[in-house]
């Protein structure tokens, strides 16, 4: 399926969406820039560990409330929010990450010692108990089971088999609490590589509605043993603080062109993408 | 024969929190500043620290220069000994298992509470607006010793934080377990660009231990906006060395963005 294709399909305005890692590191940045070229509505995003993602689909009046583990980098976010234009609610990055598990379990909540004495408990849906056992307190938070989960990977096969070189935050459990999971690939590969090394199936293709094959995909975030990040690119999100600003970004990068394929040939460039190549030299642990 | 050495106070910052991990020990390492400290303590003093990533990098032994602004990176997580996620990696300090946390913070409170959310207005409809606690908030709740690395200014030393993201001593003795966290758990050290500081083991407050070389008490009490309490012996902190700044200006940090401050000098 193109990119296109499984955004269109599998997300629809209104949509609780989260995805894995960050727009640094293997996040799933193309199909993101797809949700803001299809000027997708109303979304609440669950955002652990988000970086450029959460400020890009807010300044594209994509996503109106963010569930925070880590709101995102820079200005833009921040002035958002204190202007009222995105609600923020607070989790912190191990409550999210509990929320979701509790999803993938099917239970309505898990017990934690997090968040206990702070301030985030105030401010979210978490609650105080007195724990059954011992009658000391105790955190529960609430399931999460989102919508949609984008989740981007080293090497899929066209069912929906799913490898990860490396962490993640919550790849298997975020597949299994979602509703709908796509999942873009740098490499389509055959489903007899993963009978032969099961240990390293991420998710199974069962759990996935839609695979997108994404070379670059993590741009312009790193693919650990594939690319590294550009910090040049990265750079200019960072500038971003004004509206104006960033409307100039989206138009470039992501208006402005069809697709990904068109993203990397007008406004990367073979010349830059063979540098990143080039420059990612850790292999170890990533074979 | 005595000279002067020069550095910045951020430098002064990463020289002496990577003076206080110990070797052998297991550390919860926080985003941005405590990586660079963890890795400075990692390649001069402490070869067999554990680190641990909040996304699930166990151990890993970075590669120098730090890439700054991932944490996630190959170069930060290259050679660990296990991968794991989230979920996992906050299971190990909740276990039990985490000696050390590090974290930075905007704002800090006398019992070491933790500010990264807000600053102003209310939560709703704040002042300005920063990441919220990331993982801060497990590491400050679970990990046995937290230290805080914090640059010394009155506006980030408050009596009492705008929001509580990652919790100290709350208000005072036996408040953390009150409220249900880990015994015996809490705030251990706060490093700053111009002191170091504890924790009361009575009254839980935070308490002046030692100054940079040259730095009056006075002078370190004054940038704050609650007053300390203060050790009956108070120590002098020397400057970085020039083995500390040698790695950090080029093995770890050669472009400075990490590194770059407020310049300061002091009796080396």
């Amino acid at each position: 399926m193109t990119a296109k294709e499984a955004v269109s399909a599998f997300v629809s305005d209104g949509d609780y969406i989260v995805y894995d890692f960050s727009s640094l590191t293997r996040g799933p940045q193309s199909l993101i820039r797809e949700v803001i070229r299809q000027r997708k509505k109303e979304l609440w995003i669950g955002a652990e560990f988000t970086l450029h993602e959460s400020p890009l689909l807010v300044g594209a009046g994509c996503a109106t409330r963010i569930d925070v583990g880590f709101l995102g980098y820079g200005n833009y976010i921040g002035q958002a929010v204190c202007d009222g234009r995105v609600k923020a609610y607070e989790w912190t990055n191990g409550g999210l990450a509990l929320r979701i598990l509790a999803g993938a379990r099917g239970v309505p909540f898990l017990p934690t010692r997090d968040l206990l004495g702070s301030d985030n408990l105030k401010v979210s849906a978490a609650r105080t108990i007195m724990d059954p056992y011992t009658g000391d307190p105790v955190c529960l938070v609430p399931a999460l089971n989102p919508d949609v989960f984008f989740l981007h990977v080293h090497q899929a096969d066209m069912f929906g088999n799913a490898r990860i070189f490396g962490t993640n935050l919550f790849a298997l459990e975020a597949a299994l609490a979602s509703f709908r999971v796509i999942v873009s690939a740098e490499e389509i590969i055959d489903t007899d590589e993963f009978r032969k090394d099961p240990m390293r199936t991420t998710v199974p293709y069962f759990l996935v509605d839609a695979v997108v094959h994404a070379p670059f995909g993590a741009y312009p975030g790193a693919m650990p043993a594939r690319y590294e990040i550009d910090l040049e690119h990265v750079d200019r999100l960072n500038a971003i603080r004004t509206d104006e600003q960033m409307g100039k970004y989206l138009a470039e990068n992501i208006y402005s062109v069809a697709d990904h394929e068109e993203f990397l040939d007008l406004r990367v460039g073979a010349k830059r993408i063979r540098e990143l190549r080039r420059r990612a030299t850790i292999i170890e642990g990533y074979r | 024969m005595s000279r002067t050495i020069d550095f910045t106070d951020t430098e002064f910052m990463i020289a002496q929190g990577a003076r206080l991990i110990e070797d052998g020990k297991t550390i919860f390492v926080g985003w941005g500043l405590p990586q660079v400290v963890a890795m400075l303590a990692q390649r001069l003093y402490v070869p067999n620290v554990t680190q641990l990533f909040e996304f699930g990098a166990i151990g890993p032994q970075s590669v120098l220069p730090f890439v700054r602004g991932t944490m996630g990176g190959p170069q930060n997580t290259y050679r660990s000994l296990q991968w794991l996620n989230m979920n996992w990696a906050f299971s190990y300090s909740a276990a039990g298992y985490m000696d050390y946390g590090m974290l930075g913070a905007l704002q800090v409170d006398p019992y070491g509470n933790i500010n990264s959310t807000h600053l102003g207005g209310t939560f709703a409809r704040p002042t300005r607006r920063f990441a919220g606690s990331g993982g801060g908030n497990q590491v400050a709740s679970h990990c046995w010793k937290t230290i805080i690395v914090i640059k010394h200014e009155g506006r980030r030393f408050v009596p009492k934080v705008d929001f509580l993201t990652s919790p100290g001593y709350l208000d005072g003795p036996g408040a953390r377990e009150k409220a249900g966290l880990p015994r015996g758990t809490g705030p251990h050290r706060v490093v700053t660009s111009k002191a170091l500081f504890g924790f009361d083991g009575e009254t839980r407050m935070m308490t002046l231990l030692s100054v940079l070389r040259g730095v009056s008490v006075e002078e370190v009490v004054k940038d704050m906006a609650f007053r300390p309490l203060l050790s009956p012996e108070i120590g002098e902190i020397p400057p970085p060395t020039d083995d500390e700044l040698r790695v950090l200006r080029e093995e770890i940090d050669p472009d400075r963005f990490i590194i770059r401050g407020e310049k300061m000098s002091a009796i080396a």
